[in-house]
Formats: C-alpha cells, sequence, structure tokens
C-alpha cells in the first residue's frame, strides 16, 4: 500500500482521552473516593537496616474505625516484585510487610481508617522500636555485608553472558582501551504518586483497581501470596498518571489485596511524593569497567564488561535487568567477541525495578561513553569509527538473540551528523574565558518485544463490529499515557475503514479481556500494533463472507469499503442484516505470536556550553533521529521522544538518589530531587526515519523507551568534548565539573 | 494566624478544633467552608468543593500539578493555607469554560497534543492562563519562564510550550 494513501496511519490524531485531561475530568485512582472504603497508609521504616524489636499498636487501635495490619499478621510467603509469570523462578526475598526493615521506607504495617488524615493520625501514634544495624549503602562492599541485610545467605546475583573468543580477540588486539563509568539510582517521577484500590467482591473475588503496567503479572503476585486461584482474582488497570517502569513491577497491590480480603472491606492504599521515593522503586545504578580490544584500523574485535548493578534492598526484577543489560550490548555494534559479567546487589536503600529502557540507558551510556573517550584517546574520529562497526540491516545478533531487523542505524548517525553540522562544530569555542561551547552525540539500541528471549510474548484481541458501523477492539493494553490506544484505534481504522472517532480500544481487565505480556519490553506498537492490524484483518474477512452469504452475491472489501457489484454497502446496515438474518455476530479473535524482534535504533546528538566557574551546563541545540519504522501518529512519536529526552538530561547532569553512610536517602521531595524544568528544555528537533519494518503494524516499531536511552551519553560527550575532560561518573553535578575543570588544570 | 485577612471571622470549635468560617469566590460562584487553621487549600478544593481536577504531586509547592489562580495569581493550592483565601477568587481549570466552549489554551493544549498522561495538564494550563492574562503576546522564553514551576515527566515540555504559544496566536487572531 502506498504510504500516502493511508486515511490514519501517520496522521496526527487527537487523543482520545485529551478534552477530558485539558478539562480536568480524566480521574485518576485518589480522585474517586470508593465507597466505604478503609484508606490506608503504610508505617515506614525511618532506619536503613533495622529489625523490629517491638511494636505497640494499643494507642492507634483506640482509635473508633482505625484497623492496623503489621508485620506479625502477615503470610509468610516470599515474592520477588518483579516476576510476572508463575514460574519465571526470580529469587523471592520480599514480603508485603516486614519486622526487618531493609530500606528506609520499608512496609512494617499498614494503617487503614476510614480518612486518609485520619490513617496518618493514627500512623502517628504507633510505637515501634528499632535495633539498628549497620546499612548497606557501598556497592563495592555490598556482597560482604549481604548477611546483614538479608538472611538468606546470598551475597549477590551473578550473571554472564558470553560468545566468540574473547581471549583471541584481545591478544590480536592492536588497542585495548577501559573505562569505569557510573550511572545513577534515578526516580522515576510520574507525576502521580502511587495508590491502589482492592476490593472484595462477591463469589470469593478480590478486584484491584491499580495504574500498572502488567495486569495478568499483578494477578499472578497476587495468588501467589494470598494462595487463592488466578480466577480469583480481578485486576483492574487504573488511570495512569505516568509510570516509566515505576509503576511496572507490583509494589502495594499484594498488600492491599491481601488487607483487602482480611478484613473484607474495600482498601484504598494511597502515597505521598516522599513516600513514593522512598517506598517504590527506581532506575538501578550501575558501576562497572567496559574494556575494548580494537585493530589497527578501528574495528572492535571484542568487548569485555564487569558491571556490578545496584538493586537496592530486594533483588526485585534486577536481575533480570542485568542480564537484559548484557543482551543488548551486542545489537548495535558489530562485536566479534563479547565477555559480560555482572554482579547484582543487594543495598539497604529504595529497591530497584523496571525504568524506561530496562538497562539499556545503563548498558548504552557505558558504551558511548567509553567509545567517545577512546576514540578520543586514540585519535579515531567518533562519526567514522562508529560508521565502521555499527550493524547492518538484517545482521544477526552474535549473541543469538533476533535478527536485528530492517536497521537504520547508519543511516540515523550520517543524516544526523550533516543536520547537526557534526564536522563544522566539532573544535570546542571558548567565550569570555569560562563558557566552553562543545557538541557530542550517541548511538543506541532497544528491542521491539520479548521473541527469542527467555519470556513469552503473545497478545489475544478480538474486534467487533457493531450495527451501527462503530467497532470495539476489545484488547489487554495498558494506556500509560503515551496514547497507545489511539494508536491502536488508527490501525483498527486504517485496516477496516471505519472512522477512528467511532473506535473504542479497551484497556486491560483480568476477568474480560485475554491474556497479553504487558506493557513491557517495548512490545506495545510492535505486538499489540500488529495483532490489532491482525485482528481487523480478521474482521473484515469475516463481515465480507457474511455479506456474501447474505446477500448470496460476491462482496468483497476494497479501500475501506464493503463493495457488491460495483456498489458500496454501508458498513453498519450491513451488519444489522447479517445479525438479524443469519443471527451471526461479526466478532474476530486473533492471538499474535510474534515470529520476529527487530532492533529499533537512535542517535541523538547535543551541544553544550559549561560555565567552568559555576558547573552548569545548558543545552543549546538538540537533534535526535529515530529509525522507527513508520509512525503510526507522528505527534505521539514527537511526544516520546521529547519527554525521553527530558528524562535523560536529568540521568545526565542532575537527577540522583544519594544516600549517606547511614543509609539516610538525601532526596525526598523535589526540593532536593531535580527534574528539568521548561527553562532548562532546549527546543530539540527530531529527525524520523520511516523504512517499514517488517512484522511490525504497516512497519511501525518502537519509540517510547529508546527515545531516553542516547541522551546520557549525547550530553556527557558533549561535556568532556567541551572540556577535554573525561567524566564517567553520573551525574554530572555542578560540584563534579568544577572539580573536574580543578583537576584539568593541575 | 493573619489578622488582616481573618480577624474578624466567626470562628466554631468542634470536638477540640476550631474551624474558621471563610467565604470565598470559586470559579465565579461565591462558596462558604469551614476550615482548619492547619487545612491547605487544595484539600479545601479537593475534599469539600469535589474539585479533584486540581492534583498533588508533591504537597511541597515543587511541581505545580496543583496550580490555581488566586485573584489571577498562579499558587501551588497544596501551599497556600486555606483560610488565606477568605475574600479571594480562585480559579481552578474547572472555571474556564464559557458557555461550553472550551478556553483557547485548553484547546490548543488539545490541537497541540500538548497532553499526554495528564496529571500536570490542569495546573500547567493554569500557570499558562495567569501568564496569558498578564501577557497575551509571550516569547517562547517568557512562556518557559512562566511554566518553570510546573512539572512534566512525559512531554519534555515542547507540546506544551507550542500549545502555550498557538494560544496567545489565537488570542491575538480574536483581537484583532
Amino acid at each position: 500500500m502506498d504510504k500516502r494513501s493511508y486515511n490514519y496511519i501517520g496522521k496526527n490524531i487527537i487523543r482520545c482521552d485529551a478534552a477530558d485531561k485539558v478539562q480536568g475530568r480524566f480521574l485518576y485512582l485518589s480522585d474517586e473516593p470508593f465507597p466505604n472504603a478503609l484508606v490506608g497508609v503504610i508505617l515506614m521504616s525511618p532506619h536503613a537496616n533495622a529489625t523490629v524489636r517491638s511494636i505497640d499498636v494499643s494507642e492507634a487501635i483506640g482509635i473508633e474505625g482505625v484497623e492496623i495490619l503489621t508485620y506479625l499478621d502477615i503470610p509468610s510467603v516470599k515474592y520477588n516484585s518483579g516476576e510476572w509469570f508463575p514460574g519465571q523462578e526470580d529469587f523471592p526475598d520480599e514480603t508485603i510487610l516486614t519486622g526487618h526493615a531493609r530500606h528506609v521506607g520499608d512496609r512494617i504495617a499498614l494503617v487503614m481508617a476510614e480518612t486518609e488524615e485520619k490513617a496518618r493520625k493514627a500512623r502517628d501514634l504507633v510505637r515501634v522500636e528499632y535495633e539498628i544495624m549497620p546499612a548497606v549503602t557501598v556497592l563495592e562492599t555490598a556482597a560482604d555485608m549481604a548477611g546483614t541485610l538479608h538472611e538468606d545467605g546470598e551475597k549477590s546475583f551473578e550473571g554472564s553472558l558470553c560468545y566468540g573468543d574473547i581471549d583471541q580477540a584481545f591478544s590480536a588486539a592492536a588497542y585495548i582501551e577501559s573505562d569505569t563509568i557510573a550511572t545513577p539510582k534515578v526516580h522515576h517521577a510520574a507525576m502521580e504518586t502511587h495508590s491502589v484500590l482492592a476490593i472484595p467482591r462477591p463469589g470469593n473475588v478480590i478486584e484491584v483497581r491499580t495504574p500498572c503496567q502488567i495486569t495478568f503479572g499483578v494477578q499472578h503476585s497476587i495468588a501467589q501470596v494470598l494462595k487463592i486461584p488466578l480466577s480469583k482474582i480481578r485486576v483492574i488497570k487504573a488511570n495512569m498518571g505516568g509510570t516509566f517502569g515505576g509503576k511496572q513491577e507490583v509494589v502495594f497491590e499484594v498488600l492491599c489485596a491481601w488487607a483487602a480480603n482480611k478484613l473484607k472491606r474495600p482498601v484504598f492504599i494511597n502515597t505521598t511524593r516522599e513516600e513514593t521515593i522512598l517506598s517504590t522503586r527506581t532506575r538501578a545504578a550501575v558501576k562497572g569497567k567496559v574494556e575494548t580490544a580494537v585493530d589497527a584500523e578501528g574495528l572492535i574485535l571484542g568487548r569485555r564488561f564487569e558491571l556490578t548493578v545496584d538493586a537496592g534492598a530486594y533483588l526485585t526484577g534486577t536481575k533480570k535487568l542485568m542480564i537484559a543489560m548484557g543482551k543488548k550490548a551486542s545489537r548495535l555494534y558489530r562485536i566479534p567477541a563479547l565477555s559480560y559479567t555482572g554482579s547484582v546487589v543487594r543495598t539497604s536503600t529504595t529497591p530497584a525495578g523496571a525504568c524506561r529502557g530496562y538497562g539499556s540507558p545503563q548498558i548504552h551510556t557505558i558504551t558511548e561513553i567509553h567509545t567517545d573517550l577512546m576514540c578520543r584517546r586514540l585519535g579515531f574520529d567518533p562519526v567514522g569509527f562508529r560508521l565502521k562497526n555499527l550493524l547492518k540491516e538484517f545482521e544477526e545478533d552474535l549473541s543469538g538473540g533476533a535478527n536485528i531487523g530492517k536497521a537504520r542505524v547508519i543511516e540515523c548517525l550520517k543524516r544526523g551528523a550533516e543536520s547537526f553540522g557534526w564536522e563544522e562544530n566539532i573544535t570546542p569555542k571558548v567565550s569570555r574565558g569560562r563558557f566552553f561551547t562543545g557538541i557530542g552525540f550517541a548511538c543506541c539500541t532497544h528491542g521491539n518485544g520479548y521473541y527469542k528471549t527467555k519470556y513469552h510474548d503473545f497478545s489475544n484481541m478480538s474486534l467487533k463490529i457493531l450495527e451501527d458501523g462503530s467497532a470495539i477492539l476489545r484488547a489487554s493494553i495498558h494506556e500509560l499515557g503515551s496514547g497507545a490506544t489511539t494508536a491502536l484505534a488508527q490501525i483498527v481504522g486504517e485496516v477496516t475503514g471505519i472512522d477512528v472517532s467511532k473506535i473504542t480500544v479497551t484497556e486491560t481487565d483480568t476477568q474480560f479481556t485475554s491474556y497479553d505480556s504487558g506493557c513491557q519490553a517495548s512490545r506495545v506498537i510492535y505486538v499489540c500494533g500488529e495483532c490489532a492490524r491482525l485482528v481487523s484483518e480478521a474482521a473484515v474477512k469475516m463481515l465480507t463472507q457474511e455479506a456474501s452469504k447474505l446477500l448470496d452475491k460476491p462482496v468483497r472489501f476494497s479501500q475501506g469499503s464493503l463493495v457488491c457489484e460495483g456498489k458500496r454497502l454501508e458498513i453498519g446496515g450491513t451488519v444489522r442484516e447479517i445479525m438479524k438474518k443469519r443471527r451471526v455476530s461479526i466478532e474476530a479473535n486473533f492471538e499474535h505470536r510474534p515470529e520476529m524482534n527487530p532492533a529499533s535504533f537512535g542517535v541523538h546528538f547535543a551541544e553544550v556550553t559549561v560555565d567552568k566557574l559555576t558547573g552548569l551546563v545548558k543545552i543549546n541545540r538538540y537533534l535526535a533521529v529515530h529509525d522507527i519504522g513508520q509512525a503510526i501518529n507522528e505527534s505521539f512519536v514527537r511526544g516520546q521522544i521529547y519527554g525521553g529526552i527530558q528524562m535523560g538530561i536529568g540521568m545526565a547532569l542532575c537527577e540522583e538518589l544519594p544516600y549517606d553512610s547511614n543509609g539516610m536517602p538525601k532526596a525526598r521531595n523535589f526540593d532536593k530531587y531535580h527534574l528539568i524544568n521548561a527553562p532548562d528544555m532546549p527546543d530539540s528537533e527530531i529527525i524520523l526515519i520511516e523504512d517499514g519494518e517488517p512484522g511490525g503494524p504497516f512497519g511501525a516499531k518502537s519509540i517510547g523507551e529508546i527515545s531516553t536511552v542516547p541522551v546520557s551519553a549525547a550530553i556527557v560527550n558533549a561535556v568532556n568534548r567541551a572540556l577535554g575532560s573525561s567524566l564517567t561518573d553520573l551525574p554530572l553535578t555542578p560540584a563534579k565539573i568544577v572539580e573536574a575543570v580543578a583537576d584539568l588544570k593541575k | 494566624m493573619n489578622e488582616g485577612s481573618n480577624g474578624n471571622k466567626e470562628l466554631t470549635m468542634i470536638v477540640g478544633v476550631i474551624f474558621l468560617k471563610i467565604e470565598l469566590k470559586v470559579n465565579g460562584k461565591l462558596r462558604r467552608a469551614e476550615v482548619e487553621a492547619s487545612e491547605r487549600l487544595i484539600d479545601l478544593l479537593r475534599q469539600k468543593l469535589g474539585l479533584v481536577s486540581v492534583k498533588e504531586g508533591c504537597g511541597a509547592g515543587e511541581c505545580g500539578a496543583c496550580t490555581v489562580l488566586m485573584d489571577g495569581e498562579a499558587v501551588c493550592s497544596c501551599v497556600v493555607p486555606a483560610f488565606q483565601t477568605d475574600g479571594h477568587d480562585i480559579l481552578t481549570v474547572d472555571g474556564l469554560e464559557e458557555n461550553g466552549e472550551l478556553d483557547v489554551i485548553q484547546q490548543s493544549f488539545i490541537d497541540c497534543d500538548a497532553v499526554q498522561c495528564g496529571f500536570c495538564t490542569p495546573g500547567m494550563i493554569m500557570s499558562a492562563k495567569a501568564l496569558l492574562i498578564k501577557n497575551p503576546s509571550p516569547s517562547r522564553e517568557e512562556i518557559r519562564t512562566a511554566l518553570a514551576g510546573n512539572i512534566c515527566r512525559c512531554t519534555g515540555y515542547t507540546q506544551i510550550i507550542n500549545a502555550v504559544e498557538t494560544a496567545a496566536e489565537r488570542i491575538g487572531e480574536c483581537r484583532r
């Protein structure tokens, strides 16, 4: 099909919930109190590593209407919050409440009352005596101190990935270059704080409403701890005020479901910003060494990684994340031999979890800063070096992962370098003796689902064409704010010819929508979008066949219309006749099991001016080039990219969750946790390369996660080029930059 | 307590808690409320007046999600004591529509795709409103400054700034 003839694909259709959102009528969980619900607040540990010696709830429980559940009441089942399907065997080390607090913010008790205010007052009356133990805050010594934090005897969680002859690669190398790089622990900072509602329903069903990313994963976690059948747990995805991975793992859902089940009353758990920062999930901090063997011409012969990943207080999905980082290392450059070893340690800090990019921002930040520094030391041109080593289309992933697909990363780099004026601006400029301007860039890749990994990936949807010619796509989608439901409506509209305003796309409800692997792994547009396209085709086929039977004449579907003997049939009227006369409803079902998992690519360019005196960095220009196959809605794609840039600048320059040696968090709210605001955001340019990715709907592939992946490295590389520095410890706070400048003078 | 603003007000006491009776205008309508001295404006708006369009993102005046207009000035309703609004005029996003028509800023947010998850949106629109009341044709830099206290994690602000720019252009066209 000629792209120019699309009705909806690539068009800036207005998102279906925009009007409600600008009117303040789009309600989140905390906006709608549930009748007769207890409002729960969590009594959180003020200590980083401490056991509860005694807990006295007598005064608090004396208040009328107050209910308190503590760690003494809980089922002893341990679980892993990153496990989203039975049998994944993620190491379980977490309980819904605990008598051994392993980070400031760990959950000791749940205090409930008819209002949040009353629950908070009652919580203040609970007296807890703690036995304080040493905090574990240093990655290098965390494994040795593991015994003070966990009783399970696990010091660390190791993983490795090797292929090719790594020793041979390094012994044949003309150059061996290495760098040690650290990426920070970051708060997701979704503007909506965490909350969850659980309602006991007739038939022993527990209904859980949560702004989450994997309803079927939430269902699994609850079943595991409460020991009730999956069929008795109904998880409904609630309206979501942002997630960025922060709401991907279960955090309060299991506790809330358990409390509601135990008390036989609806329970709503709400959190403040401080509680969300301290008690939910973070981006895992990573520190480690990357070493590259290069031949005399600048071809990569091999690469070694030795990385330590900070899981925080519980393992969560961090071992998965560490492995995912390794798997992404072979999907950008042609690396003939690779040795990746990762070690996940637990520290007495807020747990890590999924965060936009799932390890990609960490691994590509590490390799792209290293690649730039290596090129500088060896005298290689950073663009030329990369062009020589970047993967070409349909190359195999040498680690055994899925074929790379229609890779356009070389085009991204070439077009970006030309558009940004790379050659012309490569020499840093100095003004007034203190302002240093330099440019930098970074390449990256990310996936499109789980195909050919350890995890199953499929989606099941139905499309129902109604008797007025409108349609409902029954899909297990989680709208996170990215516009996924509208994008899927565009796909359905393109295939069926039904006006997009007449198409409703459902979100997931485990009781009524079919299985889907969830909103994770950048799979939504590539896998769910393709499922929407295929189920639409199935519905159209069914409609055409039924119409032929109805009229006893050949009916075909052409350019969005039903046609019989040269005449257009109105869809609604035809469906009505089919229903009345043939007693058939037009509802098609389709289960899509992808057989491809190509890579998406991006190359970002930044020009920064660094003030040597204050250490402040200003981003003057920014360009993002993405290989996205095909934009379903270009405005949504741009929105994802701009947002990804905001998040990546933060990780490069100012966002971090630091702890003192006692494990006390230094950032508990946005006064000490700095996000990039409007004045600090550059007006970014965007170039989209749309060459159509096989296996994706109309050639589309992922953008939401990858858009944040190369940002931090592009900015750090620009700062290092401006200053001639070798900064590798993120974020590059003003203090670190001033110190680096002082060191350079020595 | 500030005697100027509330010194003559009637006080009531219910089980040991002092309530102040206040009168304010909310979205053009006169409202009466009894508030505690420690009560925040956001709680008055959300809990007593049901205006849940006002979002709480940080409770510390840092994120701007709870921005409302007080006599035309953008304020974070999570740091304004409710009693201070006695005799004042409060505008939330709910009060922007006129005769069933969206405010030009709201329409521009829709048209420029300035909305993603939507949680920051009501506050963002109110900060933009405060700007355009005072300065109907702001520069891009002035828009950035006016939105400096509103954090958005989804959009990277670009489409929001475009929307405010578009709203200003549309206001300009109407006046011509």
